[in-house]
């Protein structure tokens, strides 16, 4: 029995015990896992919240919400981080038709605040059978404010993004434009609408300040001369970067859709027009490069030159032999005809090729002209490829060739964005032929025979090309008193920094240019006036002291006149 | 003897749940703090760039041309009004030479 108590009292010992056990078992899970609870709770409390730039965190009935923003269209900017384009955010005005409880009453509201907006159209959409209809695309502040007093009912006010332009018509052509949903239609905006879209911003090689310099002055001679339009070019020799790149006429980037296509158009780029003379400084540079030509060899421009059914004529008619630097000093078409003869096709187009000038031009907006060239290798097409007929090119073409021959020879791109990698392109002319063509330029402007004795600029030694062509008619043939006028150059001619190119579209005859209507009266001056300005911007130092340079680093020519 | 024990893991498990919510509620009300900072922060963004559009629309060409000309009479440069400190100095020089 006492055995039996013992052994029981034993049991009920160890049974306790385990209960005991089985408690603290229990007790000591749950606290594990409350600890666990409070833990993980902990974290995820303190983790923040993510609140990138495509993250809106905002509250809503007292709730957390984060929601996908989408991201804003990058901005453009200027070579000096001036805003081109950028994107804001602007009220919208939409109703919902169901909402409105009457008609009549809402759009006598609504004509309070908006008198401008058509009662016909309001009582169209407000008659709409869908529920959501835009109204405004674009109120102001003042105008939200007076919705909200006047409480119009089914009234939405919603915030969108809209494309801005700061400086309205500034580049328009470059810049080009979005549509109404923000997708790039023309220009910077279309080629890198991927990268704006994704929020990020582009910098191009256009100096604001440069570009507004070339606009007025290219403006004032167009409505001084009654032009219908022009095209001016600002590039880099060195690099090919453009600083600045005018079309005329241009338009308020910010009113894109009630543009007319004229204005739209974009003459600098897109355009293909013959300029004329200025191409005489390729059939130079080809025949000093070629050694085909002796030095001083002459050609005889006293008669007009007779091929085929066409007669070739100068314009300032010389009646004796003249060199190189006299043909081009001269703008001689004859001499020019006379080196193509003797240099043929295959070179010629050799050249041309390799100058970019068979090809679509390369830049980085879609508005890009393609070169009409005559390649039938004809005698007669060659000799008038040589002086500029028969071939069309846009006038950014002939802004890089003339940096290709004044730079050493290089051959340099375009660029509308600053290059990030040296140029490595191809050498199409020596370094001394580049030498002889950049003294010829030079003694373009400034030789008394010159034909752009116009062009010159005070201490900056200017050098260049004039070319004045008769306008190709749209049904074929030349319109005979319809010119398109031309000018390329470079600037300081001992080291050329820049290259200028202007070309204006038919531009009528006036007193002040003894009623001419060339590029010599016409386009020179422009560059003349550009460079003076442009030069103190871009730190050019003005060489006062000429022929000290001229010895340095430029060759001398003798330059014979009209009479010998 | 065992119930002590069994009460303090009560008590501590109610310490803990009021502690928790007290946690929660805090942390609701910061993350209501900074989802209105972040808010403003957008808005301030916003705002700070249409201010800078409207700086770039004060500071276009034609206007600091215009005003450059109307109110403070300015001209542009020409090339005999730039000087490099070599010409000052070299002017100097000469006109000390002539005694002037």
């Amino acid at each position: 029995m006492t055995f039996l108590s013992f052994k029981n009292k034993n049991q009920g010992k160890i049974q306790s015990s385990n209960l005991r056990k089985a408690k603290l078992c229990v007790c000591g899970a749950f606290l594990v896992l409350s600890f666990v609870t409070i833990g993980y709770r902990s974290v995820t409390l303190a983790t923040p919240v993510k609140n990138g730039n495509n993250l809106t965190v905002t509250t809503k009935n007292n709730q957390l919400l984060i929601k996908q923003r989408k991201t804003n269209r990058g901005n453009i900017f200027d070579r000096n981080n001036n805003l081109f384009a950028t994107t804001i955010n602007v009220s919208s005005l939409s109703i919902n038709p169901y909402e409105v409880l009457n008609t009549d009453e809402t759009i006598s509201k609504l004509k309070v605040i908006f008198p401008s907006i058509d009662k016909k159209i309001l009582l169209k959409k407000l008659n709409s059978k869908k529920n959501h209809v835009n109204l405004i695309r674009e109120i102001t502040p003042k105008e939200y404010i007076a919705i909200l007093d006047l409480g119009v009912e089914g009234i939405k006010v919603e915030s969108v993004n809209k494309r801005i332009y700061p400086n309205n018509s500034l580049a328009s052509h470059v810049l080009g434009n979005t549509d109404i949903d923000g997708i790039g239609i023309a220009g910077i905006e279309k080629s890198f609408d991927t990268t704006l879209q994704m929020g990020n911003d582009v910098t191009l090689s256009i100096h604001g300040g440069i570009q507004h310099i070339l606009k007025t002055t290219l403006l004032k001679q167009i409505n001084k001369f009654e032009a219908e339009g022009g095209a001016g070019i600002i590039m880099d020799a060195k690099t090919g970067e453009i600083y600045a790149l005018a079309s005329l006429p241009d338009y308020n980037a910010n009113n894109y859709k009630n543009i007319t296509d004229d204005k739209l158009f974009n003459r600098a780029t897109k355009g293909i027009y013959e300029l004329g003379s200025t191409l005489k400084l390729i059939t130079a540079a080809v025949a000093l490069e070629s050694g085909l030509f002796k030095e001083n060899e002459v050609f005889d421009v006293s008669k007009p030159l007779k091929i085929s059914s066409r007669t070739i004529k100068d314009f300032h008619p010389l009646n004796y032999a003249i060199n190189i630097p006299e043909i081009i000093v001269h703008s001689s078409n004859i001499g020019s005809a006379k080196i193509a003869e003797k240099l043929g096709s295959s070179i010629q187009l050799k050249y041309l090729k390799s100058l970019g000038l068979m090809d679509r031009l390369s830049l980085e907006i879609p508005e890009t002209g393609s070169p009409l060239v005559r390649t039938d290798a004809k005698l007669l097409t060659t000799m008038t490829i040589s002086y500029g007929h028969g071939i069309a090119i846009t006038p950014v073409h002939l802004t890089s060739t003339t940096a290709t021959i004044v730079n050493g020879g290089i051959r340099i791109n375009p660029t509308l964005l600053i290059p990030t990698s040296i140029n490595n392109n191809k050498r199409i002319f020596s370094k001394q032929t580049s030498m002889k063509m950049k003294s010829i330029m030079r003694l373009v402007v400034s030789n008394k025979y010159g034909t752009a004795k116009q062009a010159e600029a005070l201490g900056y030694l200017v050098g260049g090309k004039t070319g004045t062509a008769e306008k190709v008619s749209k049904s074929g043939g030349y319109l005979k008193k319809q010119n398109i006028v031309a000018f390329t150059a470079g600037f300081p001619m001992n080291d050329p920094r820049f290259v200028i190119t202007v070309m204006i579209d038919n531009p009528k005859g006036q007193k002040s240019s003894s009623w001419y209507r060339t590029a010599g009266w016409i386009a020179a001056p422009v560059v003349s006036e550009i460079v003076t300005r442009i030069a103190p911007i871009l730190g050019i130092k003005p060489e006062m002291n000429e022929s000290v340079v001229l010895t340095k680093s430029l060759l001398k020519y003798k330059i014979r006149g009209a009479e010998l | 003897m065992i119930r002590y024990p069994s009460f303090l893991f009560v008590f501590f498990i109610i310490f803990v749940a009021i502690s928790l919510y007290q946690i929660k509620h805090s942390i609701s009300k910061k993350e209501m703090e900074f989802a209105k900072i972040n808010k403003d922060i957008i808005q301030t963004k916003s705002n700070l760039h249409i201010l800078k559009a409207e700086l770039s629309y004060l500071k276009r060409p034609d206007r600091i041309e215009r005003i450059a000309l109307t109110k403070l009479k300015m001209r542009p440069v020409l090339p005999i009004d730039i000087w490099s400190l070599e010409d000052l100095v070299s002017s100097k020089v000469s006109k000390h030479k002539e005694g002037l």
